[in-house]
């Protein structure tokens, strides 16, 4: 194929610098993912543009931002053939370092106000004998494998608009936490997510489990803790 | 560059300035070697002040992460650890050090219980409530746990939990540069690239530990997360360590082929192949009928891989150069059902592993090689240890799967074990002035250049030569010249240009990536040359036959300053496990 007929696709990219290139024309190949449009961005126009991937197949969770407005990972994100324009911005709700990349200490720093890690037991050595259809892992199972990437922390209008909620990747983790019979904090996660900048602050928008690219469900999660319904 | 003269931007006043920071144990690295070491050493010795330096997001980059298979650990009374050994030394075709290989299969049942008792981890359950253990290649006994097909999720998100309880300090999205010994020649820290603001960093610390993971992304199809560039092993040999096995790079055979997209070379899991999937060439052929007639496709990774590249390489493959793996004929519910994470990565690049075949090449994966150590941890240098895919030795020729976050996480431990124990004998030493300025000016130099090769550019014919020429089926012929391309790209990135950008500078970070990839390049060529035989992972066609257990020996390579290599052979120790010993009855 000449060159000429080779189609091209139009990135716009939000920089930090305002001066920067923030428009480009790359070629399209098959498949193209939004993560492979940022290579192309490096390799053929731009090398200073700044994002984030490690794995490219769904699993570090590192690639989160959004495109047309909303947030993916970019590694996922397949570039249809009808698509002719893409743009591309830092998630939301956290502070850009550079480009397309964002620092997630508020994500982290609500994770870590849920206590975020198992308080075992110091008499179990074993590992728990558990059975896999039990109503505990019933509840637990479908919300373990959060990878963090904070899709939907950003897409929270209310972990977005302030700091003064746990939001739902946290949230989701207490709720997992506290469904964990070898867990013994569950009392003390329980007052963290029933306090203030709890459950309670959930208005229901359901933007968490609309974008979450693990098809999680943070809302259930939420909805659960508010209504004494997880199992515990 | 058409011999321009080429005009370097001047160093601004300042360039080579840079921080320094004190702890007592410095980590390179955050996968699942770098967090254990961190945890065993914060628990044994509170107040000792660690820190964990990465050069991507802390507990969310390198490999680990990426597990799907397992853990291989012996939990089932009808199992024993004599049978991990024999299974994981059979598997390393006796290349292994035995004392690393019966460490591994020693410390791996207490470390599955730590990382379900005190991690958090919750492993898949069978219907009594116990672990549950699948069946993997090359094991002689069921032993391998996991949590779905998503096993390294599970334990790399629990282990990054647990940072917050010991509160370790990280240094996220710092690239270590180069290892800085003292005066004497002990280590007194390591260099440092903070890349988000693009300062330089000095990290002294009383130990190190190089925990950063493998090289295998230097190969055009390859599995691995981007961070994986050998850093690790390549600051080890420029700081004077000698490395063992670095001809042995592991290809899996079943790398999903998606042309010029990042996702060519993810793997396809194994458990496809168990589960029934056939391969075909072009010709509709179902070859492994010609390679390995009794396992066919359930033969293991090295015959297969060997098989499909021979096919591709005799122009009996695919058009854009790979095999196909079927498994359709179970049914698309039968798939779906099984293996619904690897039906959507198919169907993300537009085909459909439950309707029909899909294109895979063999694609590069795991190390081997390494640098040498012992069962704590310890190097050639005093107060340096190394942990996980960054060290040599324990897999031998070829890894069996399952065995690589069982090496990552117990020599974790064990290195934060020996960290904590050592700490307290050694000081922070001054670190030699003239090694941290030598380090942190190599490192500048890409930013100030004006002109020259872009490093992707040089990337690439990296990987290119690397996959042609020191691949899966390898020959002096083309090793040799693999070994002159190499040196030239050594060459070229002496001359090659990035924008000038400190920050989050992509570009730049490529380049020192580069640098790391092309000393590890040469390591694995040389040692590669060396291996006139064919065993494991290493395949040679001008020398097909494995050579007589009886004269086994490994290969040892260090590097001197100026880059020259030396290479000896070092003798095998049957020390637990005689290969030419008569088989024993029922093993």
């Amino acid at each position: 194929m000449d060159a000429s007929d080779t189609p091209r696709l139009r990135v716009r990219i939000r920089r930090s610098d305002p001066g920067a290139p923030s428009t480009f024309e790359v070629s399209r190949f098959e498949p193209m993912t939004v993560l492979d449009v940022l290579m192309a961005v490096h390799r053929e126009q731009d090398a200073s543009v700044a994002f984030r991937f490690s794995c490219r197949v769904a699993m570090c969770g590192t690639c989160t931002i959004r495109v047309n407005g909303r947030s993916v990972l970019a590694c996922q994100s397949v570039v249809d053939a009808q698509t002719t324009e893409l743009y591309l911005e830092p998630a939301a709700g956290l502070p850009v370092v550079r480009d397309l990349v964002v620092d997630m200490t508020p994500f982290w720093d609500e994770w870590a106000r849920v206590k975020p890690y198992l308080v075992p037991a110091a008499e179990m050595l074993e590992p728990a004998v558990v059975d896999p259809e039990s109503p505990e892992r019933r509840a637990i199972d479908d919300s373990l494998d959060c990878i963090q990437c904070g899709a939907c922390f950003s897409s929270c209008g209310i972990a977005g608009l302030d700091r003064h909620f746990i939001g739902p990747a946290a949230l989701n983790r207490a709720m997992v936490l506290i469904s964990d019979s070898r867990d013994e904090a569950a009392e003390e996660r329980l007052a963290i997510v029933t306090g203030a900048d709890g459950v309670d602050r959930c208005h229901n928008i359901f933007g968490c489990t609309n974008v979450c690219p693990k098809g999680l469900d943070p809302a259930r999660a939420i909805r659960a803790m508010r209504t004494g319904r997880s199992w515990s | 560059m058409g011999g321009e003269q080429v005009e370097s931007r001047r160093a601004p006043e300042g360039a080579l300035e840079f921080e320094e920071l004190v702890t007592d144990v410095a980590i390179i690295g955050s996968g699942g070697a770098g967090l254990m070491c961190a945890i065993h050493c914060q628990d044994a010795a509170p107040s000792l002040g660690v820190t964990v330096i990465s050069k991507g997001a802390v507990g969310r980059s390198g490999c680990t992460r990426m597990v799907q298979g397992g853990y291989n650990a012996v939990l089932d009374a009808e199992d024993s650890l004599e049978m991990h050994l024999e299974d994981t030394l059979a598997g390393g075709k006796y290349l292994n050090n035995q004392d690393l290989a019966w460490t591994l299969v020693n410390d791996a049942p207490k470390v599955i219980r730590e990382l379900e008792t005190r991690v958090g981890c919750f492993f898949d359950r069978t219907s009594d409530g116990h672990i549950k253990q699948k069946a993997f290649a090359g094991q002689s006994f069921d032993r391998t746990v996991h949590r779905g097909d998503l096993t390294g999720i599970e334990i790399m998100s629990r282990l990054r939990d647990q940072m917050f309880r010991i509160g370790a300090k990280e240094l996220e999205d710092v690239r270590a540069l180069d290892l800085v010994p003292a005066v004497d020649g002990s280590i007194a820290g390591v260099t440092g690239l903070d890349v988000r603001t693009g300062r330089f960093v000095l990290i002294r610390a009383r130990i190190v530990v190089m925990a950063t993971g493998g090289a295998a992304t230097m190969y055009r199809i390859a599995a691995p997360a981007r961070e994986k560039t050998g850093d690790g092993v390549a600051m080890c040999l420029r700081a004077g360590l000698q490395a063992r096995d670095m001809e042995m790079m592991q290809f899996h055979p079943t790398g999903i082929l998606a042309g010029e997209s990042l996702m060519t070379g993810a793997v396809l899991e194994e458990g496809l192949r168990g589960a029934g999937a056939k391969m075909f060439n072009a010709e509709g052929e179902r070859y492994m009928e010609r390679y390995d007639p009794e396992k066919l496709e359930r033969s293991t990774r090295d015959v297969v891989s060997r098989a499909s590249y021979t096919e591709i390489m005799q122009g009996r493959g695919t058009s854009s150069g790979g095999v196909l793996i079927d498994i359709s004929h179970l049914g698309v519910e039968a798939v779906e059902g099984r293996f619904p994470g690897m039906v959507a990565r198919t169907r993300q690049i537009g085909s459909d592993l439950a309707r029909g075949p899909v294109e895979v090449s063999p694609t590069a994966h795991f190390h081997m090689g390494g640098v040498l150590i012992d069962r704590d941890c310890m190097t050639g240098i005093e107060g340096l240890l190394v942990a996980g895919e960054d060290a040599g030795g324990v897999h031998g020729a070829n890894r069996l799967g399952g065995n690589g976050v069982a090496e990552s996480t117990v020599f974790g431990c064990r290195a934060g074990d020996t960290a904590a124990a050592l700490a307290d004998t050694r000081a922070h030493v001054e670190a030699d002035v003239h090694a941290v300025e030598r380090s942190l000016r190599t490192a500048l130099q890409p930013l100030l250049r004006q002109q020259g090769p872009s490093p992707f550019e040089l990337t690439d014919a990296l990987k290119s030569t690397m996959w042609e020429g020191c691949g899966v089926v390898r020959d002096r012929l083309g090793l040799e010249k693999t070994q002159s391309r190499v040196e030239d790209l050594r060459e070229r990135l002496s001359e090659v240009s990035v924008p000038a950008t400190r920050e989050f500078n992509r570009g730049w970070q490529e380049a020192l990536d580069l640098a790391n990839q092309i000393d590890v390049a040469r390591a694995v060529v040389a040692s590669a040359l060396t291996r006139e035989e064919t065993r494991g992972a290493h395949a040679r066609s001008d020398f097909p036959e494995q050579r007589n257990d009886s004269d086994l020996h490994y290969v040892v390579l260090g590097q001197a300053s100026d880059g020259t290599q030396n290479l000896q052979l070092r003798p095998v120790e049957f020390s637990r496990v005689d290969p030419l010993a008569p088989a024993r009855e029922g093993a």
